[in-house]
């Protein structure tokens, strides 16, 4: 007998609510839709055992759900495994309580200097007079401050977004995201870039400039809130997609 | 996952995963059929239960898995690795030793 599974068609209750419980837990949707496909799967398999074995088709269903198992306690344990198949999963306070602190600002000055590299290379290349032509006219310096000032801001939101989608990934749910997201905010109040002609800074400091480190500080606030929503839509368009 | 889980009753179900696997590519029906069967029923869990076990081992890289439309429907078959044969002997060696360990045990006088 050719049977094909489908998203669109109506889940069985048994499948729903594991369904359901994993968007719950934060499956990621990738991974949902695997573990959901094979106890769909399974439970037809043992349906159709049941069946052939001379069961109604009522009766052939509620044993298949009762032989798979509890689908609440099911889901749990899916999710057990999707934590612990990541180091990220397993170890989550060293994951996103403790190397934020250490790596978030080395990772912040990388960015920096990686897009520094991308926008210097192709106006000026690496030649020396070009480079101090540029530094020693006050218009294209003053131009190049401001857009030295976006790119550190796009250097914070991509470091905080690396956690983020550790965070999502491990499916070690919106507690441990928002932490690392609140020490990326502490960290952004007190580190600091600075670009001077012919000199470039960077360093920690709790003064000075404060209006712009509050924008520094809720920029990785932000990203969190964007995921939040973002992930919090995806999920939403899933089970409505799926609900049709 | 292995440091936080070493109870030897823990990896029974494992080890009968990986056993079977050793032998053919299967899916996670014909896996609790097959154990079903080969234990003459002795052993039976939650179906479902098999799945977490599968993406444990494939997380660690002990099985891999693929997807193959057959009948009209998409399976996941699992398959052992060269890193899960490995892990198969270190387990068996490890139940031979336990279950000798208790046979002696057992056909012993009691104290």
């Amino acid at each position: 007998m050719a049977l094909r599974y489908c998203w669109r068609d109506n889940l069985p209750d048994y499948i729903e609510t594991l369904r359901r419980r994993l968007a719950e837990l934060g499956c990621p949707i990738a991974r949902m839709r695997r573990l959901v496909r094979e106890a769909a799967d399974h439970r037809e398999d043992l349906k159709q055992a049941a069946l052939a074995e001379g069961l109604a088709e009522v009766a052939a269903e509620v044993r298949a759900d009762v032989q798979l198992g509890e689908p609440l306690a099911l889901a749990e344990n899916l999710m057990t495994t999707v934590r612990r198949s990541a180091w990220w999963g397993r170890h989550c306070i060293i994951g996103f309580g403790v190397l934020p602190w250490l790596a978030f600002p080395v990772l912040w000055l990388l960015l920096l200097v990686f897009e520094l590299l991308l926008v210097v290379t192709p106006g000026c290349g690496w030649d020396a007079k070009k480079l101090h032509a540029a530094a020693n006219d006050p218009a294209s310096f003053h131009y190049f401050v401001m857009v030295f000032q976006f790119m550190d801001y796009i250097a914070l939101a991509l470091a905080t977004l690396l956690f983020c989608w550790l965070a999502r990934r491990a499916a070690v749910g919106l507690k441990w995201m928002v932490t690392a997201c609140a020490i990326c905010s502490l960290l952004t109040l007190i580190t600091w870039g600075k670009i001077e002609p012919h000199s470039f800074f960077v360093g920690f400091t709790v003064n000075s400039h404060l209006h712009l480190q509050w924008i520094r500080g809720a920029i990785p606030l932000a990203v969190a809130g964007a995921v939040y929503v973002i992930e919090r839509r995806t999920r939403q368009r899933f089970l409505e997609k799926i609900a049709v | 996952m292995k440091k936080t889980n070493p109870s030897f009753l823990n990896g029974v179900p494992e080890l009968l995963v990986v056993r079977l696997l050793a032998g053919r590519e299967m899916y996670g029906y014909q896996i609790v059929e097959e154990i079903r069967t080969r234990t003459g029923k002795a052993l039976a869990f939650g179906e479902g239960c098999i799945y977490p076990y599968l993406h444990y081992l494939e997380a660690e890289k002990l099985v891999s898995s693929r997807r193959q439309e057959v009948d009209g429907r998409n399976r996941n078959y699992y398959k052992l690795t060269a890193r899960g044969r490995k892990r198969l002997d270190e387990l068996t060696a490890e139940w031979n030793r336990v279950t000798s360990g208790v046979a002696l045990l057992l056909e012993g006088q009691p104290a």
